[in-house]
């Protein structure tokens, strides 16, 4: 069931009028989990969408889910169709597409590294692609604070300081407690 | 006279799983060792290892371990506002930095709905046909180095410097120009600028004449890039090849042509394409398609506007929230097929950029079924016939 | 495998006696490109220290640090660069809204210590810092907007015909462009007498959060839709963005803000008062200062009642300034709300002749005055007190109570500050023909520049460098003004040269009616004598201290009889400043 945001989100993508170089041939279409293997087979299989340009996913950490986008491409029609495919972010895991594309493996590699989302079955997903040694959460992953690990990790270079304007002007001109509303 | 059974030194390798097209073997049999190619190695393009299971000198398996130029591009983006992403997108690869920075800027500016001028489209176009041909110089030494042509490579790469001088006047930077930005771009372009082009293509054409004699009608390089990596047609789709690798297979596909943007559509230029599918045949594919980058740059110093802005304002650019929308740009680089997928959600900082690099199909999966059965010699020469750059592997 | 094929390699041997392509020493003869991203410069003086280098970089890599005195329009800081994050991609330059900072074209730094490449560029002395080279914004492109978005408003032409408010206020989408200018540094703040949080009342514009955006004007200005109108803006003369090319228009945007909002929602958003705690205070004038001093006094759980001697509350906020420039409606909507939260107004009272002061000081905790200055100076010449002489703010008053002037068809003005402005403006709108007198140079006038050039466009004349002599009746007029001009003298180095009456010069014009508007003095008859003396200090201003106590214990005193800024704004938060220190002397504080 889609969200209101995530209805909102497609509306905007399909109302929108945008000005500019708009690629003559770019779709975006929202597909369930379970049927999203069979439509992409089907896309491939029947529709021409022989390419398989990319394939990641978005996280949405306030609604829940990630959006897993397949991008496909027509070499005849030259379109491109992203589809999208809503996931939960508990237990994230979704039917593998190795035997479509061999190089999707590499995808799911990189999205169970980074997001944490199972692909049971697709060869060497368990494998580390980018990290090596990474213990901690997928960083991809929205709750994982990059700044919060860096603070924590490393120190700042010793004699950094800076000053706010609003805040030194106040302290230089007007200190007085009488102004401080 | 005793019939001696023929020896073929074949017969010790392992045999091939014909589901998975592997290698079946014993890693304790004592007949294989493992080699590592990489990272830091002279025939490996930027940072990257395979790790080798050779028989002999000849592979029966390879391994692409990446990772080693992770900084982390696609959540760093997460933290910034797009004014501040700017400068971090060219980083993700050095050889042709601009196509990053053009399809960001393209992607911003649809989801804004910011229309560029014509002018500014121009001089886009001009830089992106200027880093590629500076990304081929590059590679051009990469290939003949690889097996064992230094000289080349020491001309090539002189003339990438001398395109780098012109990015430098240009935009003020010579690896990072950092000069495409949304709304068009940064500068105009410098008085006498255009002269100074054309006699730095000039020299180029002059050297890719002495490159194609020295390289392409020599003995050396054919016996050993001859059959090597060969791609059938048949493979392309389903390895996700795009680019020269593609070309050179006989696949007439080249997106500047099917998906034109930019002003490629009032250019006058065609799809290059070879039949052999081998190392030799994408070395021509692309020793041509630098010729046809020079004839593409003289030809937009002709036909560009001479006035009009460069630059369409912006919103303020220290809190411009971007309305919520995703697309999808996508360009041809020296390697193949570059592209940026942008999600936007109505804030200041982009929700998700993902950027699709083409080495990241070439560079593991392909390049672990070409690997297969060739010599170590030529693992170099094969992996910069693919022209793999691993930084947009793992951004 | 043909013949070609094993010599045509041998082509290279053609370059063996080719020059090479490197330079032998590339470190002396080789500068970066004229546009080059090289070592950064600056130029302190111009430099106001916004901080919005450090807001764009994205590789946190500038620090502001204090290098310079700290004024108003200039924080005193400076960019500290530190170059082992700094990626050299200008945007720093590109969105400098002073145009100091820029980069060299050098590029090469070799040092044994790590700490000397984090450096403030321009301060300490680098080979690069003279240098012309290097990268600068390029003509053309910019990422912040120079030109304000235009106000509509009547043509003087139009104008000039009635009292119809002129400045006809932004709409939405004009204000969110407007707002869309701030970079939020902050300068303004400080400038501000009453320290609004201005960048964050434009932010509220921009997120379309009215609400919000009330809080944050109502925390230190009560009288946002006077204050919108006719604050004297001195926000805007340090504005950041005025070096860009125009100031954010601070004053409409305030002012947007409380159009936006009917009165009946404002008990929705805003504060409400805290319990009563049982003290009471008195506050004499019902002018920005009292109002101000009511409302923050009030909220804080105060009874307040405040004596006024004019008909309706407000002061010169209503009596001062004619309904072209602040409608009656607009002074009317901030005084009833501060009248809502439960002020008791007491109009048509004058304390000393209705009401007797000591009275008013026994039962109360604490008193506030800020009566203003009401008794205008005379020109000291013979003639003056002919029929046809009135005062500006005589003038300005009738015309507030409803009465019409009986100016006739010929006035002139004498003075040159707002008072004079809005006599002559004003007259204008009754027909008359009005020349404007001034005694020094039209760059000495301390009326707002916008009021001049409107009084201008709507076909007063000025003369400058005027100096009146004498009034006598007139024939086919009512009187006859006699002038004389002046030219002026240096009166030393630093100090504004004196207009001096050149002997002999005499001219004369034929008016209806004089209108001197020369300044005024403060009114404090309704003090007793001993009261009275022991409160006004040097130069003519009432004493206090930073918490607005007069040194006779309860009183406290603010405004124009206070402070020599004499604008609304700076009355509004000397009130604020006296109700916390009201609430301080009464103990009720809690730290």
């Amino acid at each position: 069931m889609a969200t209101e945001r995530q209805e909102r989100t497609m509306q905007e993508v399909n109302d929108s009028g945008l000005v500019g170089d708009r690629p003559a041939g770019l779709k975006f279409v929202h597909v369930e989990a379970d049927q999203a293997v069979a439509y992409i087979t089907r896309l491939r299989d029947v529709q021409g969408y022989t390419h398989l340009v990319f394939f990641t996913a978005i996280d949405y950490i306030e609604d829940s889910l990630f959006r897993l986008t397949y991008m496909v491409h027509n070499y005849d029609s030259r379109q491109d169709m992203g589809v999208q495919v809503d996931i939960p972010r508990q237990g994230a895991s979704m039917e593998s597409i190795h035997h479509l594309w061999p190089h999707a493996a590499t995808y799911q590699r990189e999205l169970k590294e980074m997001f944490g989302i199972d692909f049971p079955g697709s060869p060497g997903v368990d494998d580390s692609f980018i990290l090596e040694g990474w213990t901690g959460i997928s960083p991809m992953r929205r709750e994982f604070d990059t700044r919060q690990y860096s603070e924590q990790t490393y120190f700042p270079r010793p004699g950094r300081v800076t000053h706010d304007t609003a805040a030194y002007m106040k302290e230089n001109l007007y200190p007085s407690e009488a102004e401080t509303w | 006279m005793v019939e001696m059974a023929k020896y073929d030194p074949r017969d010790k390798f392992p045999p091939v799983d014909a589901g998975s097209g592997k290698s079946v073997y014993n890693l304790h049999s004592g007949k294989y060792m493992k080699v590592w190619q990489g990272p830091q190695h002279p025939g490996i393009t930027g940072n990257m290892s395979l790790e080798l299971t050779v028989c002999g000198d000849e592979i029966i398996d390879c391994k692409t371990h990446v990772g080693y130029l992770h900084r982390g591009f696609e959540k760093l983006m997460e933290r910034r506002r797009y004014i501040q992403c700017f400068p971090l997108v060219c980083r993700i690869c050095v050889p042709e930095p601009d196509f990053n920075e053009y399809l960001f800027a393209e992607g911003v500016e649809e989801l804004a709905g910011i229309e560029v001028p014509e002018k500014a489209r121009w001089y886009r176009a001009l830089t992106l046909e200027m880093a590629r041909l500076a990304s081929f110089m590059m590679w051009i030494g990469g290939q003949a180095a690889a097996f064992g042509m230094g000289t080349i490579g020491q001309w090539t790469v002189t003339m990438r410097d001398y395109v780098l001088d012109l990015f430098e006047e240009l935009s003020g930077g010579r690896i990072y120009h950092m000069y495409i930005i949304p709304g068009g771009v940064r500068a105009d372009l410098p008085i006498g600028f255009a002269l100074r082009v054309e006699q730095t293509l000039e020299q180029i054409g002059k050297v890719l004449d002495d490159v194609e004699l020295a390289l392409m009608h020599n003995a050396v390089f054919k016996k050993r890039a001859l059959g090597l990596g060969v791609i059938t047609p048949s493979m392309v789709d389903e390895y996700g090849i795009t680019g020269p690798n593609a070309r050179g297979s006989g696949i007439r596909r080249d997106i500047r042509k099917d998906n034109p943007y930019l002003v490629y559509d009032q250019l006058e230029f065609s799809i290059v394409t070879e039949t052999g599918g081998d190392a030799y045949a994408r070395t021509w594919v692309r020793l041509r398609e630098t010729r046809q980058s020079i004839d593409l740059i003289r030809q937009m110093l002709e036909k560009m506007p001479t006035s009009g802005p460069f630059f369409q304002k912006l919103p303020n650019v220290l809190h411009w929230k971007i309305p919520a929308g995703q697309t999808y740009r996508k360009a041809e680089c020296t390697r193949g097929e570059y592209g940026f997928f942008m999600v936007s959600d109505g804030t200041e900082l982009p929700r998700r950029i993902y950027v699709r690099g083409p080495s990241y199909t070439h560079a593991v999966t392909l390049m672990e079924k070409l690997a297969v059965n060739v010599n170590i010699a030529d693992t170099a020469g094969l992996m910069v016939s693919l022209h793999t750059y691993p930084p947009e592997i793992e951004r | 495998m043909s013949l070609k094929d094993i010599i045509a390699p041998f082509s290279v041997w053609k370059r063996v006696f080719e020059k090479p392509y490197t330079n032998k020493k590339p470190i002396d003869t080789r500068p970066g490109a004229p546009r080059y991203r090289g070592f950064h410069v600056n130029d302190l003086d111009t430099c106001i220290g916004c901080g919005t280098c450090e807001e764009i970089c994205q590789n946190a890599a500038i620090d502001m640090v204090p290098v310079r005195e700290t004024r108003h329009g200039d924080s005193g800081l400076r960019p500290k660069m530190d170059y082992g994050r700094c990626c050299w991609c200008a945007l720093c330059v590109d969105i400098c809204p002073s145009g100091s900072l820029g980069m060299s074209n050098e590029y090469l730094w070799v040092d044994e210590d790590p700490e000397v490449f984090r450096f403030i560029p321009g301060q300490d002395g680098k080979p690069w810092n003279d240098s012309e080279l290097g990268y600068r914004r390029a003509e053309g492109y910019d990422l912040l907007e120079g030109s304000r978005v235009p106000m509509p408003m009547l043509s003087v032409q139009e104008s000039q015909k009635s009292f119809v408010e002129m400045v006809q206020g932004y709409s939405k989408e004009q204000a969110k462009a407007e707002a869309d200018r701030c970079i939020a540094c902050g300068i303004c703040v400080a400038t501000c007498p009453a320290h609004m949080r201005v960048p964050e009342y434009i932010k509220a514009i921009r997120d379309d959060d009215m609400g919000e955006g009330l809080k944050i004007v109502y925390q230190a200005n009560p009288l946002p839709a006077s204050c919108g109108r006719v604050c004297s803006h001195a926000c805007e003369y340090v504005c950041a963005m005025k070096h860009k090319g125009e100031a954010i228009s601070i004053r409409w945007l305030k002012r947007y803000i409380v159009d936006q909002i009917y009165l009946g929602d404002y008990a929705n958003i805003l504060h409400e008062c805290e319990p009563d705690n049982g003290k009471k205070v008195a506050i004499i004038g019902s002018g920005p200062g009292g109002l101000s001093a009511a409302y923050y006094l009030r909220l804080l759980g105060y009874a307040v009642t405040i004596y006024d001697a004019n008909e309706k509350a407000g002061g010169m906020l209503r009596y001062g300034i004619p309904e072209y420039r602040l409608p009656y409606d607009q002074v009317e909507k901030d005084i009833e709300f501060i009248a809502s939260l439960g002020v008791e107004f007491r109009q048509n009272v004058r304390i000393g002749i209705d009401v007797d002061f000591l009275e008013v000081y026994d039962n109360n905790d604490a008193v506030f005055f800020s009566t203003g200055l009401s008794n205008p100076f005379g020109l000291d010449i013979a003639g003056e007190d002919l029929p046809g002489v009135v005062s500006g703010l005589d003038l300005l008053a009738d015309v507030t109570n409803g009465k019409t002037p009986d100016i006739g068809s010929s006035v002139v003005v004498v003075g040159g500050g707002n008072v004079a402005m809005d006599a002559a403006r004003t007259s204008r709108r009754y027909g008359a023909d009005v020349t404007i007198l001034y005694r020094r140079r039209e760059t000495d006038m301390p009326a707002d520049s916008e009021e001049i050039h409107e009084a201008r466009g709507e076909g007063c004349e000025i003369v400058v460098q005027a100096i009146p002599l004498r009034i006598e009746k007139g024939t086919e007029t009512r009187l006859m003004l006699y002038w004389g001009k002046a030219e002026m003298v240096s009166d030393g180095p630093g100090k504004r040269p004196r207009p001096v009456l050149i002997e002999g010069s005499e001219e004369v014009i034929a008016c209806d009616t004089v209108i001197p508007a020369i300044g005024q003095a403060a009114d404090l008859t309704f003090l007793p004598q001993d009261i009275a003396s022991g409160l006004v200090g040097k130069r003519g201003y009432v004493e206090v201290d930073e918490f607005h106590r007069t040194p006779v214990a309860k009183i406290y005193a603010g405004g124009d009889i206070a402070n020599p800024k004499r604008d609304a704004i700076s009355a509004i938060a000397n009130g604020h400043s006296a109700a916390k220190g009201i609430d301080i002397y009464l103990g009720n504080f809690q730290n």
